[in-house]
């Protein structure tokens, strides 16, 4: 699962068991998940 | 962003919104203004009397 | 039955419907409200949105908004040959793309199906900023209000009955009434009073309440009825009020049909 870095943008991978959560590139710790590319079917009510 | 319809009655207001936050920042008198628009009954009258523009408070922490 | 026509736009209607019962009035009404079939976006498949409202929110949105509807080339879903599937009969699809910045309007919606488009081109669905993107597709179906409001094409549709104001003769013309009622519609005329114009009545009984002398009365006349109906956009006002009473026809033919299968 891909996740955003807020502060240096980077998509990153994150294994979480071994580091916890943050960005393997700046060590910022909050992470956005991004919008999987399937397509969202949603009802119009 | 402005409801599509008004709440009560299901008329389409949101068409008449830009038009309707123009007039009002040019300091006409809202009242006046709905009069014009041609919305007659207060339900939809209260639907852009009091609605509050929040898209633009959210858009930066998108 | 006798309909006389006050007003007739394109999005609204006013006539007086008389010698009719009040059970014919009401189903005329509620057919107006809940039995014409209208077309309106059943769901959409999100491609791509990071704009500031959620997918479920746009999908309110774009169901709010009204399609005109074409009775001769769409049927509603569950009376179509395909077994609800979904087939060009019964459905309609329509795409929407935009990028930011811009204020994204009904009328950026593209329809698969020349005839047939929104009916308000102007309803704001999404103001995108920057870098932000709408990419979806719509199916719009055929529904009646009974099952969502997104399918009731008649908007406010009511009637009162035509109010009958009598003056007695021992009116001595004082003009309390005149002065109390909001419409404005009572005048004095001479030595007596007179209705300018009876339509205009909310019967709010304030000047039979007015009068000291007790010289007014008035009444509701049960086989008269003044209609008010509004469309959304999706039917010309006209249209929606010939296709509810086509539909009660219908319904009543369908109910016949039933009571004679029975015998």
């Amino acid at each position: 699962m891909a996740y955003l870095c807020t502060r240096c943008k980077h998509s990153v991978e994150i294994d979480y068991e071994v580091m916890g959560i943050r960005c393997p590139y700046c060590g910022h710790r909050i992470l956005i998940k991004e919008r999987p590319t399937l397509i969202k079917k949603v009802e119009a009510v | 962003m402005i409801p599509v319809r008004c709440f009560t009655c299901g008329k389409v207001i949101s068409s008449l919104w830009q038009d309707f936050e123009k007039r009002v920042a040019e300091l006409e008198d809202p009242g006046k203004v709905l009069d014009d628009l041609g919305v007659e009954r207060y339900c939809c009258r209260r639907m852009l009397l009091t609605h509050i523009k929040l898209l633009d408070t959210f858009a930066p922490y998108q | 039955m006798d309909v006389e026509i006050i007003e007739l736009s394109d999005d609204n209607a006013r006539f007086v419907l008389t010698g009719v019962n009040p059970a014919i009035a009401n189903g005329l009404r509620k057919s107006m409200l809940s039995e014409v079939p209208t077309m309106a976006i059943d769901y959409i498949n999100i491609y791509d949105n990071t704009s500031v409202l959620f997918d479920e929110q746009i999908g309110l949105r774009m169901g709010l908004i009204p399609i005109i509807t074409d009775l001769d080339s769409y049927v509603l879903s569950e009376d179509c040959d395909c077994n609800d599937e979904g087939c060009t009969k019964c459905q309609l699809t329509l795409t929407l793309s935009a990028e930011g910045p811009v204020m994204v309007y009904s009328g950026d919606i593209q329809s698969s199906d020349p005839n047939v488009s929104v009916a308000d081109e102007k309803v704001p669905i999404v103001e995108l900023k920057e870098r932000q993107k709408l990419v979806l597709e719509a199916v719009a179906k055929l529904g009646t209000g009974r099952k969502h409001v997104k399918y009731q094409a008649g908007v406010a549709c009511g009637y009162k009955n035509v109010p009958v104001i009598t003056f007695q003769d021992t009116c001595d013309a004082c003009g309390k009434c005149v002065d109390e009622c909001p419409k404005e519609i009572l005048r004095i005329d001479g030595d007596k009073v007179t209705v300018t114009d009876p339509l205009k009545c909310i019967l709010c009984r304030l000047c039979v309440d007015a009068c000291d002398i007790k010289a007014i009365s008035l009444e509701e006349d049960d086989s008269s009825f003044i209609f008010t109906a509004e469309s959304d956009g999706s039917y010309p006002a006209k249209e929606l009020i010939v296709q509810s009473a086509d539909t009660i026809i219908e319904k009543a033919k369908l109910l016949n049909e039933i009571l004679e299968s029975i015998e």
